[in-house]
């Protein structure tokens, strides 16, 4: 396995992780909080921790071995982003329909600030996911 | 699983130079032992200057390695 593809594995286990614990707690927040501050510092939390277990994460599996990559990760890697752009632009276009939809008609609940900055943290992992996704499909059964 | 149209002998070329592994034709060329994987399983096409370098260390011409079948 390459290093890449470690990493693509590693990256996806640790975001799922990480926004299996992340979204349950920041909808509620959105729904019952009306602080921001609650959803900012659980966000910054969950970033900076993140950050610190994909370093970890990458600087062993860079030390057990090289930590090249070449064309055929470079192609693997532009045609995961292309699949990726396409799940962002989808889930921020249902987003924004949504928002200029409820607008429009004036329900009595309409979407708040900090819910609508959760789905968009949600709809961004969810292209993150749909990258490493078609990256590890890519490495596994097509090769790129 | 999809092939590509690129046909190859690298696994036959690499026995008759000397038995060079995967590992040290992708050192000679410059790129990860699962890239020469995948060229030799023809589940991907390389760039020219990469199929160049696969025939240059093999020590032979172009298509002599490589052969295209539509």
């Amino acid at each position: 396995m390459s290093f890449e593809e470690k990493s693509a594995w590693g990256s996806l286990i640790a975001i799922g992780l990480v926004a299996y614990w992340f979204f349950p707690a920041a909808f509620d927040i959105a729904d019952s909080s009306d602080n921001p501050a609650d959803l900012f510092v659980l966000s910054i939390g969950c970033i900076v921790g993140l950050i610190v277990v994909e370093a970890l994460y990458h600087s062993v599996i860079a030390s057990r071995g090289s930590a090249d990559s070449d064309e055929r990760d470079a192609l693997i890697s532009l045609r995961a982003e292309r699949n990726s752009g396409w799940v962002l632009a989808i889930g921020l276009f249902w987003l924004v329909g949504h928002i200029v939809t409820v607008s429009a008609v004036d329900v009595p609940e309409k979407m708040g600030a900090m819910l609508i900055a959760v789905w968009i943290l949600f709809t961004l992992t969810v292209s993150e996911f749909a990258k490493l996704g078609s990256q590890l499909w890519y490495y596994r059964v097509d090769a790129g | 699983m999809s092939k590509t149209n690129v046909r190859n002998n690298i696994r036959t070329l690499r026995f008759q130079t000397n038995e060079m592994t995967q590992q040290q034709l992708a050192e000679h060329v410059g790129v990860t032992r699962q890239t020469i994987v995948a060229i030799e399983k023809e589940r991907y096409s390389p760039s020219l200057e990469a199929a160049f370098k696969i025939a240059a260390a093999l020590g032979q011409p172009l298509d002599a390695v490589f052969r295209y079948e539509p």
